[in-house]
């Protein structure tokens, strides 16, 4: 077989019809199939490196693409540096009153609901360092009554340029660095309402620029400001000042031993000041009226005829030491306000103070801080977890001037306030419970008790317009307060 | 007065060296990989005798313009140790991160030591590299990592476009110089060492350019049998500045550690070790010691005497729509 086709091969070369190519040839073109095969095998490993290459660069482009966020603080998105941000946040405040009482010195007492607050708030970052926030009140009192509608307003629209942290400005409208518990969010406060000191003294939130930053890794916290100036426990309003002098305001807070283990590293301690010049008319007194812990009443307010007469003057020594699952906030604030009648030749300084001292204590477990509690265990339906439950208890009290009713040999009268319609001092004690379903949800329970003295009613009502021997003490008031509070 | 000198003496050390003992943060380029990796053992033992404190070095490497740009953008950088000073100087420009005048800080223009740009080709050298022209040849591919990106990308242009100022003449005849060479070049790899692995490990292009400490890596430890280093007759200087960025070291409280490791760079020690990781040494003793062994003698031009300076080469040829853009269009 294999000599059959060896002379068949023979027979067919020599016979001219298969030809043979010189072996030169044959070696030149294996060369150029050798650098064809070279090249395409070159154009290969480009186009694998080249998408290589792509899906790295992909990989590196997807890392700085915007990322939406959706979690513990809130809605929102932000650029993949962390440099711009954007956040939705929301806080809900449903509350159910209850008085003690239908009726206190001839003014009904409404039980019912009440939405309190209601505030999506707006923020962010721009540049990595300038802040935003911008909050509306579509709640709280200032709604009118059931016919008018509701009337929104600002609470907050500020920038706050974080420069060093040692040197930042803030400017628009936001809580001056005064008040410590004024300072503390609406969703950390332990009580439904806060107390007299925040709402009857010191300043809520106001216009202005401010100066602040925080030294020596955190534990000196400092801050000055400038504002348009508001009354005691007033909130400036959008619009433009009717007091020509301005509002300074300064504050210093040390946390000495913060970041440490000793049991004194929750402990801070501070001193504000605002001092301002203001001088009232009959349209705009420029003075206060401080309300009753239910927020519907005021126990006391200056007589129509009396008007701010020049300085303002308020300090407040502040503190609070948290320690494990046990915290306390105390605060002090004094007012010292020129007044005068516009009536008769009258002027006086008048120092109104208050205080309270609020004390937490957290049942589970969780630590106890300036800011809210975050439960070890969310509530479930199950049984597995029932949130962090803490009791709350707080002393406070609110005193006028007694310069501001009585005229010493004539007994009680109306110097700048009426004794027959305001007391001279409040004097509430409250205790309650906080239950954290979750670090968004919280149902608070409070009762409070406030006793009022030395004036605010009159032992015979059809008297009011004659003597002053029927003064009597304001009727007390009690209170029970629940809240369901949404916050994110 | 004796007394007040000792008790002097006994209180300026820790007052001195007042950082604590914090970690500090240099980023870097591409291919200084290996030399901080050894180099930062040796600073945190020096240090540690002399001021008492162990500290922690991190690094962070990338394409030298891509890594500036992340400090400029806020990565929180004690120092930066680049390849070119345009990449420091954005530091000032964009943030005023640190001082305008920051390279007079240290000697020799704040660059400890210097390298240059030199060929990689593969075993037998089979398309007969020798000097730029050959890379400008048709069939010739050539591996440059992108200019736009990286700073070795960047020296690598600029030898070509000196190159071709100095043998053909400016202006046109370099562009077209340059242009040919680049459209050898068939992938753009955004650092050096990206353009390392496109040439060594995935067996592209007949030459890599890349500077002459990462072409002396390749021949040392990622297979130097099958590759051979050509020196071009002249090549551009290349200066690896580095700096103390103010802003951050001093919110980090480092600044004392951070000019100190930098320091260090200029010692002995630290020279003896660019030597051995083929930085030129700015030390004249330290480089005549090691120039025969590992620093050929080429004609080196620098980026001042050709192009007038960083900020100018930047902006004629690497800015969006400047010379490379329009050159190069694959």
């Amino acid at each position: 077989m294999l000599f059959k086709k060896t002379l068949l091969s023979s027979l067919l070369i020599s016979s001219g019809l298969i030809a043979i190519p010189a072996l030169a040839d044959d070696s030149q073109e294996l060369e150029e199939l050798r650098a064809r095969i070279q090249e395409l095998d070159q154009k290969i490993r480009v186009l694998d490196r080249k998408n290589e290459i792509a899906v790295e660069e992909a990989a590196a482009k997807e890392k700085e693409k915007p990322v939406l966020v959706a979690g513990e603080k809130g809605f929102g998105f932000k650029s993949a540096d962390g440099n711009f941000e954007f956040r939705l946040r929301g806080l809900i405040h449903v509350d159910y009153r209850s008085f003690g009482d239908d009726e206190v010195n001839g003014v009904k007492q409404i039980d019912g609901f009440l939405a309190r607050r209601i505030r999506p708030t707006f923020e962010g970052t721009l540049f990595g360092k300038y802040d935003f926030r911008f909050t509306p009140e579509f709640g709280e009192g200032v709604n009118r009554a059931q016919d008018s509608g509701n009337t929104a307003r600002v609470v907050d629209a500020y920038i706050d340029a974080r420069l060093e942290p040692w040197f930042k400005v803030r400017a628009g409208k936001f809580k001056p660095f005064v008040g410590l518990e004024r300072l503390q969010s609406g969703s950390d406060i332990k009580f439904i309402e806060r107390s007299y000191v925040s709402n009857n003294i010191l300043p809520n939130r106001d216009l202005g620029v401010s100066l602040h930053g925080d030294v020596l890794d955190g534990k000196l916290n400092y801050a000055v400001g400038v504002f348009n100036g508001s009354v005691d426990g007033g909130e400036n309003t959008t619009t433009q000042d009717s007091n020509i002098d301005k509002d300074y305001a300064a504050r210093v807070f040390v946390q000495p031993f913060k970041g440490g283990d000793s049991a004194l590293a929750g402990l801070g301690a501070g001193l504000s000041f605002t001092y301002g010049d203001a001088e009232g008319t009959a349209a705009v007194t420029n003075l206060p009226s401080y309300k009753t812990p239910g927020q519907s009443n005021n126990f006391f307010s200056y007589a129509g005829t009396v008007v701010s007469d020049g300085k303002r003057l308020r300090w407040s020594p502040q503190a609070y030491y948290y320690n494990g699952p046990f915290g306390v906030l105390a605060e002090y604030a004094e007012v010292s306000q020129e007044v005068r009648r516009t009536d008769i030749d009258r002027h006086d300084t008048l120092k109104n103070n208050a205080w309270h001292v609020t004390a937490n204590w957290i049942l589970t477990g969780e630590d106890a801080s300036f800011k809210g509690v975050s439960p070890k265990s969310p509530f479930t339906t199950d049984g597995k977890g029932w949130g962090a439950w803490e009791l709350i208890a707080r002393y406070q009290e609110n005193n006028i001037d007694k310069d501001a009713f009585s005229t010493a040999a004539a007994g009680p009268g109306v110097r700048f306030a009426d004794p027959r319609t305001n007391a001279e001092s409040a004097k509430s004690w409250a205790v309650g419970v906080n239950w954290y379903l979750n670090q968004w949800v919280r149902l608070a329970v409070n009762y409070e008790e406030t006793h009022f003295d030395k004036g605010g009613s009159v032992n015979n009502a059809g008297a009011a317009t004659g003597g002053f021997t029927d003064v009597r003490d304001r009727d007390d008031e009690r209170l029970l307060f629940s809240r369901l509070q949404v916050s994110f | 007065m004796l007394r007040n000198l000792l008790l002097a003496t006994l209180l300026i050390p820790p007052l001195a060296y007042a950082d604590g003992g914090k970690p500090i943060l240099n980023v870097s380029y591409d291919v200084t990989r290996e030399f901080f990796k050894e180099y930062n053992p040796k600073f945190v033992n020096y240090w540690q005798q002399k001021s008492g404190q162990t500290i922690t070095i991190n690094q962070s490497h990338g394409g030298s313009s891509k890594q500036a740009r992340a400090v400029a953008d806020g990565l929180e950088a004690d120092v930066i140790t680049m390849n070119q000073p345009g990449d420091i100087d954005i530091l000032y420009q964009r943030g005023k991160l640190l001082p305008k005048d920051w390279q007079k800080r240290l000697p020799h223009a704040s660059s400890p030591f210097t390298s240059t740009t030199v060929f990689l080709v593969r075993k037998g050298n089979p398309k007969k590299i020798k000097d730029w022209d050959d890379l400008a040849k048709p069939g010739v591919s050539v591996v440059i990592p992108n200019p736009k990106t990286s700073g070795n990308g960047k020296y690598s242009y600029l030898a070509a476009w000196g190159y071709a100022e100095k043998k053909y003449g400016g202006g046109d005849k370099a562009r077209d110089f340059v242009t040919k060479l680049f459209r050898n070049v068939p992938v753009l790899d955004t650092g050096g060492r990206g353009a390392t692995t496109t040439f060594v490990q995935r067996g592209i292009g007949d030459a890599l350019l890349t500077f002459e400490n990462e072409v002396q890596l390749i021949k040392n430890e990622l297979g130097g049998s099958d590759f051979e280093v050509v020196y071009p007759s002249v090549s551009v200087l290349v200066e690896a500045p580095v700096a103390v960025v103010d802003k951050y070291a001093d919110k980090h409280g480092t600044r004392a550690t951070a000019q100190a490791y930098l320091e260090y760079l200029y010692s002995d020690e630290g020279q003896e070790l660019a030597a051995k990781h083929y930085y030129r040494p700015r030390n004249e003793k330290v480089f005549a010691k090691y120039a025969a062994e590992r620093f050929p003698d080429i004609a080196l031009f620098s980026v001042d005497e050709v192009f007038g300076g960083w900020d100018k080469a930047q902006k004629i040829h690497f800015d969006n729509g400047g010379t490379f853009d329009q050159i190069y269009t694959k």
